[in-house]
């Protein structure tokens, strides 16, 4: 964005040339002309100022029609306060690749997957995670404060915890490394004639799709899917094409799940104690993966020391695991005390220790050859990327309660019921699989997925639907409204790796032009809750709850309309200036 | 839902060309037809033939053209740059959008386009001359072949994407069948240049060129090619620049197929290719492909 000047060499080889003409001239004149030629260099070699000019990445409407509205509200508000903008736009793929891999951004407008517990934060803002790939750091946030306070709520737990999580929150709110939005309301679109059952907040997790009552002896359950990314790749650990997915949640099972109401209950575990530094774990005994082999102790030693670097020692730089890196970073150690029990060290307290039950337990007979560095004839790759990191693994072999039947790229994903897994076990009591197939149609719009569902081709819409088509909703008698608030939230990123936007006051500035409650209104109509702070609402402190406006950057003006004169003197205050109408910076 | 959608959409396109033909081409021209038409296939399977091969190799490339994204330094996203050249035009235009105007932008998007395509085909396909036909099929295959490389090398979404909350997705939100008809034709960021346009134009220029003959034709594909463009811009599914982008894409192609078409012959080729005698059955090849 702002280059380095590079005429100092260019002066200084053409003023050394000129000193060796004036060393034969006279030595008076020299004297004379060296003080002119001195103001002369110190007047060149500075460089110019020019507009500052900054881009937001975001989706095309196609991939996430709230996003590419906000960042164009944005965008028109940056132009008002002088600064030039422009609006890339990224596939999904390729947005989630640029901000999370390459950190090839400026400013990104995205919905986070977000998380119950607020120690999603730690990999989220800790500094150690800034070079890494995935959900850890995209903003290569640094600072010291705040990572003490990420660590402090780690280790703690109770009202200690809730103390330290109050604190980071604060700290975090006053430097914006990225403003939160708002989390908006999932809604989905359900026949009953078919199934009932249906738990509206399970829906984004494996259990909301367990345990459903078929009526008439329906077998099959037919979904819609907005996103065509789950037909072309199944690997549970991609960043690029995973976010929250019950599809790949029932093909592989974690050792802990969330229930209907959001408690840990035991799932590939029997049960876990903790010791005060460490969970000892004991697994279901007589399990297999899909393909037939046992689930034992070992592929859950494999997977955790696996997803700490996927390349097992081989690369010389680390490939860790762009998902769950903050729960695999909690593990210390992993010691195998029979084929069925483990003791899982952690370097946390107990809340935050119970997040390594949610990471997807991988067969190790086929992970562990995944471990090789990528190759692409005559391409030379990056660095720790690891086949595991690119695999598209389809077909998929888990434990979970489905399995993979069969797929076709932008038309479905089909699973059929794992009938060895333990849910369907006599004296195990969990929610189980009660249709023997599963199958997700993709469909990419909203009201075609709307009219499949009317049309009785399909039994709900499983990527919740867009926020325009709302209005047009309309319960009936095998028909129902399923709305939940969602875990994800929106959210505007910073690079904070360079300028602009390694300046906090900055960040704070540019999180003022933008209107939280006007963007629910509008671009939500009304199905959003805005945001101060992105963690649920148990742990957000009084200091940072949204009343009318955000407590900590409230935004210049009202309604959507932009206070131009106060944003600008933000601006100056953080240190930048002004030529007319233009914010410049030097080049 | 697709099998319904195409049923209808070859019913209606089927009744508008026996309509067309009964209007522009007469019944002389049928009749010869009847008694010339194996000499007539011969002469234009060779270009049938290279314009198949395209049409069945441009489907399987643009679906692959997304997954080219590595190709980052020759490839462009231009959306942006095209909206601060434009403004907004296709705002202003949907601002005058009423159920009638888009029920027609609609029937003209998929019917009339398909119409556009096929009647010439029928039209020339009557004409004792092969030679317009044959300029019609290479300027098609140029416009996929050109088409393509544009876009592998330019990325670009269509106003829709980019203003979602101003600019409707009208034939999609209107008419939610049509998606799954278009959706196994085109991508979303096959924007530049808009493809209807261009052979709607291309259509339109061949029309022109051969206005002695079909002068109503001709007459007609001026106000058709026109709609399609409007359409493309109207349903919010191209910028007014692919349009242009189009408009020059399908000048081009004509241009070229005029002076491309006859300089090669593939039966000459074979005429005058020796040994053949050699192969059992040669000589029925060469004299099968020799002949004019």
């Amino acid at each position: 964005m702002v280059s380095e000047p590079t005429a100092d060499e260019d002066t200084g080889a053409s003023s050394s040339g000129r000193r060796a003409f004036l060393a034969s001239a006279g030595v008076g004149l020299s004297v004379a002309t060296a003080g002119c030629l001195r103001e002369f260099r110190s007047a060149v070699n500075r460089t110019r100022l020019e507009q500052l000019s900054v881009s937001i990445t975001t989706q095309p409407a196609d991939g996430d029609r709230q996003a590419i509205q906000i960042a164009r509200r944005l965008a028109d508000n940056l132009e008002a306060v002088g600064i030039d903008v422009s609006v890339p736009l990224r596939s999904r793929e390729e947005f989630l690749r640029d901000i999370l891999i390459n950190h090839d951004f400026d400013i990104y407008v995205g919905r986070h997957p977000g998380d119950t517990d607020p120690d999603f934060l730690y990999e989220t803002l800790h500094s150690r995670y800034g070079e890494e790939a995935g959900w850890q750091n995209p903003f290569g946030y640094a600072n010291t404060i705040v990572d003490d306070l990420l660590e402090t709520q780690r280790t703690t737990d109770g009202d200690q915890r809730q103390q330290a999580v109050g604190d980071l929150l604060d700290a975090v709110a006053a430097e914006q490394p990225f403003v939160p939005i708002c989390r908006p309301t999932d809604v989905r679109l359900v026949r009953t004639d078919r199934f009932d059952g249906w738990h509206a907040d399970a829906l984004s997790t494996r259990i909301g799709y367990l345990d459903l009552e078929p009526v008439d002896d329906a077998s099959t359950l037919r979904g819609t899917v907005i996103d065509a990314r789950v037909s072309k790749n199944l690997n549970p650990i991609s960043a690029e094409y995973r976010g929250k997915d019950p599809l790949v949640d029932l093909l592989y099972d974690s050792l802990a799940t969330r229930d209907h109401e959001g408690t840990l209950i035991p799932w590939l575990a029997t049960d876990w104690e903790w010791d005060g530094d460490a969970l000892l774990v004991s697994l279901r005994r007589g399990h297999t993966f899909h393909d037939g082999e046992p689930v034992t102790a070992h592929d859950v030693a494999f997977t955790y020391r696996f997803l700490e670097d996927t390349s097992l020692g081989s690369s010389d730089v680390l490939a860790p695991t762009p998902r769950y890196r903050g729960a695999i970073a909690a593990v210390d150690s992993v010691d195998i005390e029979s084929d069925h029990e483990l003791r899982i060290g952690v370097t946390t307290g107990e809340a935050v220790a119970q997040r390594v039950l949610a990471v997807p337990i991988l067969p190790r007979h086929r992970w562990e050859p995944r471990a090789e560095q990528a190759t692409v004839r005559g391409v030379r790759i990056a660095q720790g990327t690891t086949e595991a990191l690119i695999t598209d693994n389809v077909p998929p072999v888990g434990s979970g309660p489905f399995e993979f039947h069969d797929r076709a790229e932008r038309e479905h994903l089909t699973l059929e019921r794992f009938g060895d897994h333990f849910t369907a076990r006599d004296d195990v009591s969990l929610p189980s699989a009660t249709v023997d197939r599963l199958r997700a149609q993709i469909d990419p719009r909203s009201p075609s997925a709307i009219s499949l569902l009317e049309t009785g081709d399909s039994d709900i819409t499983m990527s919740p639907l867009e926020a325009y088509v709302y209005d047009d909703l309309e319960e009936s008698a095998e028909k129902r409204v399923l709305e939940t608030p969602s875990e994800g939230f929106y959210h505007v990123g910073f690079n904070t790796r360079s300028a602009p936007f390694a300046n906090p006051y900055v960040r704070r500035a540019v999180a003022r032009l933008i209107d939280e409650a006007w963007l629910v209104e509008t671009v939500f109509e009304g199905y959003a809750e805005p945001l101060a702070t992105p963690v649920a609402d148990e742990w957000t402190p009084d200091s940072l709850v949204f009343e009318e406006a955000d407590p900590v950057v409230p935004f210049f003006g009202e309604d959507g309309d932009l206070d131009v004169s106060a944003a600008r003197s933000a601006f100056e205050a953080a240190g930048y200036r002004y030529d007319g109408d233009k914010l410049v910076v030097r080049e | 839902m697709l099998v319904e959608v195409l049923t209808r959409l070859a019913l209606i396109v089927a009744l508008m060309v026996v309509l067309g033909v009964g209007v522009f081409a007469g019944r002389q021209r049928l009749v010869r037809t009847v008694r010339e038409w194996p000499t007539r296939v011969k002469a234009i399977a060779p270009i049938t033939v290279l314009l198949a091969t395209v049409l069945l190799f441009n489907s399987v490339a643009r679906q692959a053209v997304p997954e080219l994204s590595w190709l980052r330094l020759i490839r462009k996203e231009i959306t942006w740059t095209i909206y601060e050249t434009e403004g907004d035009l296709i705002l202003w235009l949907q601002a005058q959008a009423t159920p009638e105007v888009t029920a027609y932008f609609s029937f003209i998007y998929i019917y009339g386009y398909v119409f556009l395509l096929i009647f010439p085909v029928v039209v020339y396909f009557l004409l004792p001359n092969t030679r317009p036909l044959r300029e019609l099929f290479t300027a098609y295959t140029l416009n996929y072949t050109l088409g393509l490389v544009c876009y592998i090398l330019i990325i670009a979404y269509g106003p829709r994407n980019l203003e979602p909350e101003l600019i409707q997705a009208l034939l999609y939100d209107t008419y939610p069948q049509y998606q799954h008809l278009t959706r196994q034709v085109n991508r979303n960021t096959n924007v530049f240049p808009s493809l209807h346009t261009s052979l709607a134009a291309t259509v339109a220029f061949q029309a022109y060129r051969t206005r002695e003959i079909y002068f109503g034709w001709y007459l007609l594909t001026i106000p058709l090619a026109l709609s399609v463009a409007l359409s493309t811009m109207y349903l919010g599914i191209h910028w007014a620049i692919d349009v242009l982008a189009g408009i020059v894409l399908g000048w081009i192609a004509v241009v070229l197929a005029a002076r491309l078409v006859g300089r090669w012959s593939i039966y000459d080729a074979f005429a005058d290719a020796g040994g053949l005698e050699a192969i059992p059955g040669g000589n029925r090849l060469r004299s099968l492909f020799g002949r004019r």
